[in-house]
């Protein structure tokens, strides 16, 4: 059976970066972006690969989404020349600093101007914030299924069948689609390294731009005003260390005064 | 008495030669256009620029065979053999030119002294030639022509050989025998074959001489004939690949036209060029390329010789109507595309100028940009380009944190300095080499000179992403630096990066790029010269110096490093035996940095062994990969307690009093 899937993806600062390069605006609390690059948060581009090999075996097409700034529709192109169909970027100053409900109403009514969807597919958490909210949040706005942490899917009468990672191995959740499902990696959804025909051809596409007018978005709920949630404080963690030496003549007794000390600090 | 012989003595009907060879000459010609025809299924390419120096190099390494003397036995039965057939040849046309315009080229003394006894001697060493050859190819089978696979019909070319020169001695003797020939010791061949003959009659020895002579000639003729169907084709194609050789450096890649490219790199044999394609024919399977190759002397299954007869045959098979194999994968598999190094010993050893390392890339641009199939820790250096301009994925530095302290200037804050320092992305982001650019940033400011450097706005020069054969990725970053570098009208360059240097210089320049780059060890040399570095300081005991396979090989510098060691009290400096020219690889080059090496022993390992033989405490090298590579191997064999690896830079640094 052929599979329309909707593949969210988010452009965040290379969070490879050395932490030393790590740097927060102390006014808008979020990371400077600085002189490094903009890359798509890992997941998504397993979440993009989960996709694509699903359309190579079954058919049918993948789109790709992204809400963010100008600059995400290169995160698109590199989505596009690895294979996805098409790619919307949704950009507007009035959704920019909206929270994660107000990120996933926007994303599901993206997804729903698409058309028809068989699949919502996400990363299972951002390169960035790391919230993981956005995917339970879009399932509940689309009115459909949500599962998370899945690393292959395959489609089986009709159905969809997800492979779920749990602490101690995996589920196997079959599923009725629509269905959204947030996915982490393994081996086999390792994202491809594209193809240079593609990369071109990718570059030659055009990306539209939804405004919120576009998606008819209800102006409540999106943007600052709409935000449930505030950030009051981010900040670097500091990472103390202290060194202790313990005493003692012998060392049988250094090690009895070694085992008080950590006992009276609870650690045994 | 002029010394003198009859012309054609006993032979009467010697016209009917010609009418004889007619269609031996028609099989070699049909030969011949199959050949051709076989080359034109290749793509154009210009080969006939600098005829001058084309025609000097013919003759130094077709004519005078410079290179294949490198090795002494094969050598001297190569020059023998072809010296010899050529000198006999030049006296047959000497023979028709008495016979057709009169020129009397067997009278006197040059009948004495070039005809009979010089061409005799020339003839009597192509027998010890093709002797030697004998016992050599099927007595001692030296691996080099053994494996992968013995050439098929050298034998049939000797055994040729061999008829022919004992029928041309016998033939003599024979004539020496009958007619008494006063001169006759003047040919030693001829009269050496003629005394078993002396006691026979005089039809006996006409007879003999007629049967001989014609036969000799219709072997001959059978050797013509024979030779565009036998590999016995190096006599022409080899020669004629020496004359087209590819004069650039052996470190250079030639660019695509990426806008124009119909496709990237080669996936079937005729999307090579016709030059290529004669690399291939021209190969004599002498194996002196696999005998250097660091892949193929550590258990891999790249031989550079294996890889031009798989195209040869594959080549050959597919003008004969097809192959079905596929040239990249099944003909040449990605074990043997990801095993080489591009380290040139393969360019620098061939006789013949076969160049291995643009096939192999070819492929390889094949499979990266069309295919995307290779391997994943290489996929993951590329994606590390793409996103952040360097290949060292995961590390925690910046492009500056080295300099942090030193006062380094940047570019950008303190306009154009005298020389830019192209740090590169090894000793930026390797904590090891990091130090390189330490030892080398104080070295500088104390020897008084005017550097700075283009931190965060350097990218990595290319070079992995281009001998990994993303061809794409590397003109974007060649084209990044080349603005950054002209935006700041830089031109005058010095890089601690072997790799760096080589592409800055041999390969910016065609993508609009021209600096003049040279490497730290070639300005710390000149420094030292120049008396403003002084290493002074005593470091006794013994360093070896590894030549990096793009500093030496692929660019030619060999003596500055030297000079540098040379100029250290104290250190006593011993040379490995592959050094130079044949400095063998640490196995980092082209792009295999980043590659697993899981067959076979490692490269570095091989090349740490054999610097460990001379008990070295500095092992000596001059780029950040192979400094990379000695740091674990040297770990890994145990040694890294009593042998260090350091960089030149560093070296100087310790014997500079007050500089560290």
């Amino acid at each position: 059976m052929p599979l329309n899937i909707i593949v969210c993806i988010k452009q965040v600062i290379d969070p490879e970066i050395p932490a030393s390069q790590f740097k927060i605006d102390p006014g808008t609390k979020r990371q400077v972006q600085g002189s490094h690059s903009l890359v798509i948060s890992a997941y998504d581009q397993n979440a993009l690969e989960v996709a694509i090999q699903l359309k190579e075996k079954q058919g049918g097409k993948v789109t790709a989404i992204s809400v963010g700034a100008a600059t995400a529709a290169t995160a698109l192109k590199s989505a596009l020349s690895m294979g996805a169909d098409e790619a919307i970027l949704v950009d507007d100053p009035a959704i920019a600093a909206s929270d994660q409900q107000g990120i996933a109403y926007v994303l599901a009514k993206a997804t729903q101007k698409v058309g028809t969807f068989d699949l919502v597919l996400t990363g299972c958490v951002s390169g960035d914030w790391g919230d993981r909210a956005v995917p339970a949040f879009m399932a509940e706005e689309l009115g459909i299924g949500c599962v998370s942490f899945v690393s292959r899917i395959e489609a089986k009468d009709g159905q969809v069948v997800l492979r779920r990672v749990v602490e101690d191995g995996y589920e196997l959740i079959e599923a009725k689609t629509p269905v959204l499902a947030s996915v982490i990696s393994d081996d086999t959804n390792t994202p491809r390294y594209p193809k240079l025909k593609d990369i071109m051809a990718a570059g030659k596409k055009t990306i539209p731009t939804w405004k919120a007018a576009d998606l008819v978005l209800d102006p409540d709920r999106v943007g600052s005003g709409a935000a449930r949630v505030a950030i009051t404080d981010v900040y670097l963690p500091l990472k103390e260390s202290k060194c202790e030496m313990i005493k003692g003549d012998t060392p049988q007794e250094q090690a009895a005064n070694l085992a008080a000390r950590l006992r009276e600090l609870k650690l045994i | 008495m002029t010394p003198s012989r009859e012309i054609y003595w006993n032979i009467p009907g010697h016209i009917f030669l010609y009418i004889l060879f007619f269609p031996f000459l028609i099989v070699f010609l049909y030969g011949m256009y199959r050949q051709v025809r076989r080359l034109l299924m290749g793509q154009p390419a210009g080969v006939l620029d600098h005829f001058w120096d084309r025609l000097r190099g013919f003759v130094e390494h077709a004519v005078l065979q410079r290179r294949i003397a490198r090795d002494a036995v094969s050598g001297l039965l190569h020059l023998s053999m072809s010296w010899g057939f050529a000198a006999l040849f030049i006296a047959t046309c000497l023979v028709a030119l008495q016979d057709y315009f009169g020129i009397p080229t067997l009278y006197g003394n040059f009948y004495l002294y070039f005809m009979s006894l010089t061409v005799d001697l020339f003839g009597l060493a192509a027998v010890a030639g093709v002797g030697i050859a004998l016992v050599r190819r099927y007595g001692a089978k030296p691996d080099r022509l053994l494996k992968p696979r013995l050439a098929d019909n050298y034998g049939v070319l000797l055994a040729l050989f061999l008829v022919i020169l004992v029928t041309g001695f016998l033939i003599e003797g024979l004539r020496i025998a009958a007619t008494a020939d006063p001169w006759g010791h003047w040919s030693p061949g001829g009269w050496l074959a003629s005394l078993p003959f002396v006691g026979f009659g005089e039809a006996q020895h006409a007879t003999l001489h007629r049967l001989l002579w014609w036969f000799h000639a219709i072997v001959a003729f059978a050797f013509v004939a024979y030779l565009p169907y036998s590999i016995s084709l190096h006599m022409l194609a080899a020669p004629a690949n020496i004359l087209l050789r590819n004069r650039e450096r052996s470190g250079v890649l030639q660019p695509i036209d990426l806008e124009k490219a119909e496709r990237f790199g080669a996936s079937t044999i005729g999307q090579y060029t016709w030059k290529h394609l004669l690399d291939l024919e021209a190969c004599t399977e002498c194996g002196r390329c696999q005998q250097v190759c660091p892949a193929w002397t550590t258990g891999k299954p790249l031989t550079p010789k294996g890889v031009i007869i798989d195209l040869r045959d594959h080549l050959r098979l597919v003008a004969e109507g097809g192959d079905s194999r596929k040239m990249v994968g099944d003909v040449i598999s990605h074990d043997v595309l990801w095993a080489c190094t591009t380290c040139g010993a393969c360019h620098q050893e061939c006789p013949v100028f076969i160049e291995p390392i643009p096939k192999i890339v070819e492929m390889r641009r094949h499979l990266v940009m069309e295919e995307a199939e290779f391997p994943e820790t290489m996929q993951q250096a590329l994606r590390s380009l793409e996103e952040r301009g360097h290949p060292f994925r995961g590390t925690s530095a910046t492009r500056t944190d080295w300099a942090k302290g030193l006062g380094v200037k940047t570019v950008a804050g303190n306009g154009r300095p005298d020389i830019l320092y192209w740090v590169g992305c090894a000793a930026a982001f390797d904590e090891r080499n990091q130090k390189v650019a330490v030892s080398l940033a104080k070295l500088m400011q104390r020897a008084g000179v005017n550097f700075s450097i283009l931190g965060e706005e350097e990218r990595c020069t290319g070079d992995p992403a281009r001998r990994i054969g993303n061809e794409y990725l590397f003109q974007i970053l060649a084209g990044e630096n080349i603005t950054t570098l002209n935006r700041y009208g830089i031109k005058k360059i010095v890089t601690s990066c072997p790799h760096c240097y080589n592409t800055i210089k041999n390969e910016y320049p065609k993508l609009g790029g021209s600096y003049e780059i040279v490497h730290h060890t070639e300005m710390l040399a000149d420094l030292t010269r120049q008396g403003r570095l002084r290493p002074e300081r005593r470091m006794d005991g013994v360093a070896s110096f590894h030549d990096p396979c793009y500093l030496g090989r692929h660019n030619g510098v060999y003596d500055s490093p030297r000079r540098l060691l040379g100029a250290i009290p104290g250190l006593q400096v011993k040379e490995m035996g592959r050094c130079r020219e044949r400095g063998f690889c640490c196995g980092a080059g082209g792009g295999l940095m980043w590659f697993e090496e899981k067959i076979g022993k490692r490269v570095s390992w091989e090349r740490t062994e054999e610097a460990l033989a001379l008990q070295p405490q500095v092992l000596a090298s001059a780029c950040p990969f192979c400094l990379i590579m000695f740091e674990d191997a040297l770990k890994v064999k145990g040694a890294n307690e009593t042998t260090r690896p350091l960089d030149l830079a560093e070296v100087i640094a310790q014997s500079v009093e007050g500089s560290d």
